[in-house]
């Protein structure tokens, strides 16, 4: 059985030699693209601030240095309680982002569902138009009270429609109506059907979005410069975001604040120690990635319905 | 089909997650903050009451104060002591709320605009909650309102303290009419660029300071012709930012509200006397069209092809790196720089030689200067009365400012014998910005800079001549359009010319024929009409 299968995939798949080359040439090509901007900011990170200064970024920096990650781990509790921060709201709010979307797309997958156009119009407008920041600000920080605490952190990227949407689509083209009825059928009640029978099936879609939102809710800096003021609940990024907005404000500004500006700025931390930041960030999302790939590839492959 | 849909997708993914690391090169909020060389005062800091002693008010508020610039961890011990000070002199609570560098502009724009109750806001002509702006838009209370006259009432050490020229500055058409809207901070107000002069070089070349004093821009050929040819080709004598050394040269200055637009706008002011009228008088010119600003390129072209401009100075990502590092090396000869009382003292400890400063100007006050710090009422503050009280306290009580500026005595700093404050290691945890916290000059000396330093402050400041347009700020409501097609020009084209990048012959025509077509005649016809309505209602 398994030998038929990869004979006949060999078969459609084959390529001549030439053709074989050049695509891999093209595809190992982007995937250096991809990944050389990375290896450049873990340079950048183990080049002395010396060699910055006066060579700029280079891949051969004059001289290696590990002053970056030891101030970085000097640093003391402040990095720590953003690694923290980070790793909560990007499990607990993909955790939480992920039912709401999930619920939210089966119930616009379902043909059956009443309210289905007006629902799934809801959720489509929102992704056009936007109540813009100063309103937003207001219901959030006002309203829901979404100020220093994690919830500010969570709740405002909590529905996101556009993953309602591709997880809508994922339903529409993977999960057959047949296996809904099926179910019925058989006596299984809705709730029982969403999650002993969808959610099963559907683990490469789900995966797809979880990755999207972890990531949205690790990389965010931006809720947190709206809603937090105290040092205690800065995620990780924002560390990295403040560091970066106030040497760029400072050098915008350094005409009119004169002299301090110039004093100010070197107080701030050097480049080498932003991108040792930068690798701090990046890692664990980087190994999150082969966790959710298994998902992903065998998924797709089963079936559901026979015949 | 689907397996290819999915790995399209994780694709996207990760690029996407990439291109965001590469674009995130922020860095840590936890910067080492070098400590600041303490001071000591000769004024001793006492607890006595203000002036005016206040009637403690019997309702207990709590005001919140949004401040810039600040690199404060721990707060808890200061704010503990000016709470306690504040419970018995107005029967307030302070909560300030640290902005940084990094955050104020967005933040306090958004907290201004949700009407959040935060009863005072850090201000200036620089920061997006830009001062003019916001009070022609109603967000900041008249101070001195005829019907309820803040200033009046319970602000009037304030106006007895501050030089008048601030005062002049501050006073704009706002959105209940001509008047302040706005506590204007007392810091460095006055203007003045400077020749900033590498003497230890200078004299290993054989010229003296005198021979700089003399010279202007069109003379420095032959020195610096001896210095590049002594010190190599990589050395460049000029060290300069492009559109400061056209200011200097050319005795332009910026007009206020103009700063988004790449200061197209100029007015000339009178590099002699600084209070009397320039060359064109009052107003307002394209300052590109004019013979000085050609001539100027010329020479500044001429400098750049024999290698005295570092041709980084052109590229507006590195320039300003590079040149503070430049600085702080020593390989310059001649510098700009904009100038603070004591600067060259400073400079010199910094960079380890011997740093002088050559002024082009007297210094002076203009509008953008004497807005460069001020605190507002918000409109959406609850308390405005209660505000105005603790401003006035703030600004006037010597032991309340220093506490919330320096920290506590015995904890963040120390006075030494002579009366200077020298800062612990627990300040490095509490660093408001001194500048934007209001009257510095209540402040003890920071060591090093000497007990009689506030009063030097206070003659150079305080003397400082006001241009005769002061308090004008040019309002671009009516010409936004054209304003940013210029301000887009105006970005390609101004870093080269002034850094002598490119062919002046060849590019200023271009450029002058480009700024004609997106309406610059329009926008300084705007500008003059608003200067003359401007100066009948002065009397001018």
């Amino acid at each position: 059985m398994s030998e038929i299968k990869i004979r006949k995939r060999n078969r459609l798949q084959s390529v001549s030699l030439p053709a074989e080359i050049i695509i891999n040439l093209l595809v190992g090509g982007f995937a250096l693209l991809c990944i050389l901007p990375f290896i450049f900011v873990i340079i950048i990170s183990f080049s002395s601030e010396e060699s910055i200064r006066l060579i700029g970024y280079s891949f051969r920096p004059l001289e290696w240095s590990t002053a970056a990650y030891k101030f970085v781990f000097d640093m003391g509790s402040q990095l720590w309680i953003s690694y923290f921060n980070s790793f909560f709201v990007s499990t607990v709010g993909t955790l939480i982002s992920l039912l709401m979307c999930v619920l939210y797309a089966y119930a616009l997958f379902r043909k059956d569902f009443k309210y289905r156009k007006f629902f799934t119009f809801f959720v489509f407008f929102t992704m056009l138009f936007g109540g813009g920041l100063a309103p937003t600000y207001m219901v959030c920080k006002q309203m829901l009270g979404l100020s220093d605490n994690y919830a500010a952190l969570i709740v405002p990227a909590l529905v996101n429609p556009f993953f309602i949407i591709i997880m809508r689509t994922f339903l529409q083209t993977s999960v057959p109506t047949e296996l809904i009825e099926a179910a019925s059928i058989d006596g299984s009640g809705e709730y029982n059907t969403l999650f002993r029978i969808i959610i099963p099936i559907s683990k490469p879609g789900i995966a797809t979005v979880a990755l999207l939102t972890v990531i949205n809710y690790w990389n965010d800096w931006f809720l947190a410069m709206l809603y937090i003021r105290e040092p205690k609940f800065y995620p990780l990024q924002y560390l990295l975001m403040k560091a970066q907005n106030q040497a760029d404000f400072l050098i915008k500004n350094s005409s009119v604040i004169g002299v301090e500006a110039t004093k100010l700025l070197r107080d701030l931390p050097g480049t080498s120690l932003r991108m040792s930041l930068v690798v701090f960030i990046v890692v664990p999302i980087a190994c999150a990635y082969p966790f959710f790939q298994r998902y992903i590839i065998s998924g797709l492959t089963i079936g559901s319905v026979k015949g | 089909m689907k397996k290819v849909l999915a790995t399209i997708l994780t694709c996207g993914l990760i690029l996407g997650s990439l291109a965001g690391c590469g674009k995130g090169t922020g860095s840590t909020s936890a910067s080492t903050p070098a400590s600041t060389p303490a001071s000591g005062s000769s004024s001793t800091v006492t607890n006595t009451d203000s002036k005016t002693p206040t009637d403690r008010p019997a309702d207990h508020v709590t005001l919140k104060m949004y401040l810039e610039g600040s690199n404060v961890t721990d707060d808890t011990a200061v704010l503990q002591k000016v709470n306690e000070y504040l419970d018995e002199k107005l029967n307030v609570t302070l909560q300030p709320i640290w902005g940084t560098w990094g955050d104020f502009d967005q933040g306090a724009v958004l907290s201004l605009q949700g009407a959040e109750d935060v009863d005072i806001y850090f201000t200036c002509s620089w920061t997006l909650n830009e001062y003019n702006q916001f009070a022609r838009d109603g967000y900041y209370v008249r101070l001195d309102n005829p019907d309820n006259n803040l200033i009046e009432k319970y602000g009037k050490d304030i106006l007895n303290l501050l030089p008048e020229v601030l005062i002049k500055g501050s006073t704009i058409e706002g959105a209940d009419g001509y008047g302040i809207y706005a506590v204007n901070g007392y810091k460095d107000i006055a203007c003045q660029n400077c020749w900033d002069v590498n003497v230890d070089l200078l004299k290993k070349y054989g010229y003296t300071i005198e021979d700089i004093e003399k010279a202007d821009y069109y003379s420095f050929g032959d020195i610096l012709a001896k210095v590049k040819a002594g010190e190599g080709d990589n050395f460049y004598p000029l060290l300069i930012e492009g559109a400061v050394l056209e200011r200097m040269v050319d005795n332009s200055i910026i007009v206020a509200g103009d700063s988004g637009s790449n200061n197209l706008l100029s007015y000339y002011i009178n590099p002699k006397k600084t209070s009397d009228q320039g060359a064109y008088g009052n107003k307002i010119l394209n300052k590109f069209a004019t013979d000085e600003f050609m001539k100027f390129c010329k020479q500044t072209r001429e400098y750049y092809l024999k290698g005295y401009i570092d041709p980084d100075m052109a590229n507006p990502e590195k320039a300003n790196t590079v040149r503070a590092d430049k600085q702080l090396t020593g390989q310059y000869l001649i510098g700009t720089q904009s100038y603070s009382l004591g600067y060259e003292i400073q400079a010199s400890k910094e960079r380890g030689f011997e740093v002088a400063m050559v002024p082009t100007t007297p210094a002076y006050v203009d509008t953008t200067s004497s807005q460069g710090a001020m605190m507002a009422i918000s409109t959406a503050s609850k308390n405005p009365d209660r505000a105005m009280m603790f401003l006035n306290l703030l600004n006037t009580d010597p032991y309340l400012f220093t506490l919330l500026d320096y920290g506590v005595e015995g904890i963040h700093y120390n006075l030494n014998n002579i009366g200077e404050a020298v800062f612990t290691a627990e300040r490095d945890n509490y660093m408001p910005w001194t500048n934007g916290l209001g009257n510095v000059t209540l402040l003890p000396p920071q060591e090093g800079q000497g007990a009689d330093f506030w009063d030097t402050f206070k003659a150079y400041y305080g003397n400082a001549d006001e241009i005769p347009i002061l308090g004008f700020t040019f309002n671009s409501e009516n010409v936004s359009n054209e304003f940013a097609a210029l301000a887009n020009v105006a970005a390609e084209y101004v870093l080269p010319l002034c850094t002598g990048a490119v062919d002046p012959t060849e590019k200023i025509p271009e450029f002058l024929t480009k700024l004609e077509k997106n309406g610059m005649q329009k926008v300084v016809d705007e500008a003059n009409k608003q200067l003359s309505s401007f100066l009948a209602s002065q009397g001018k």
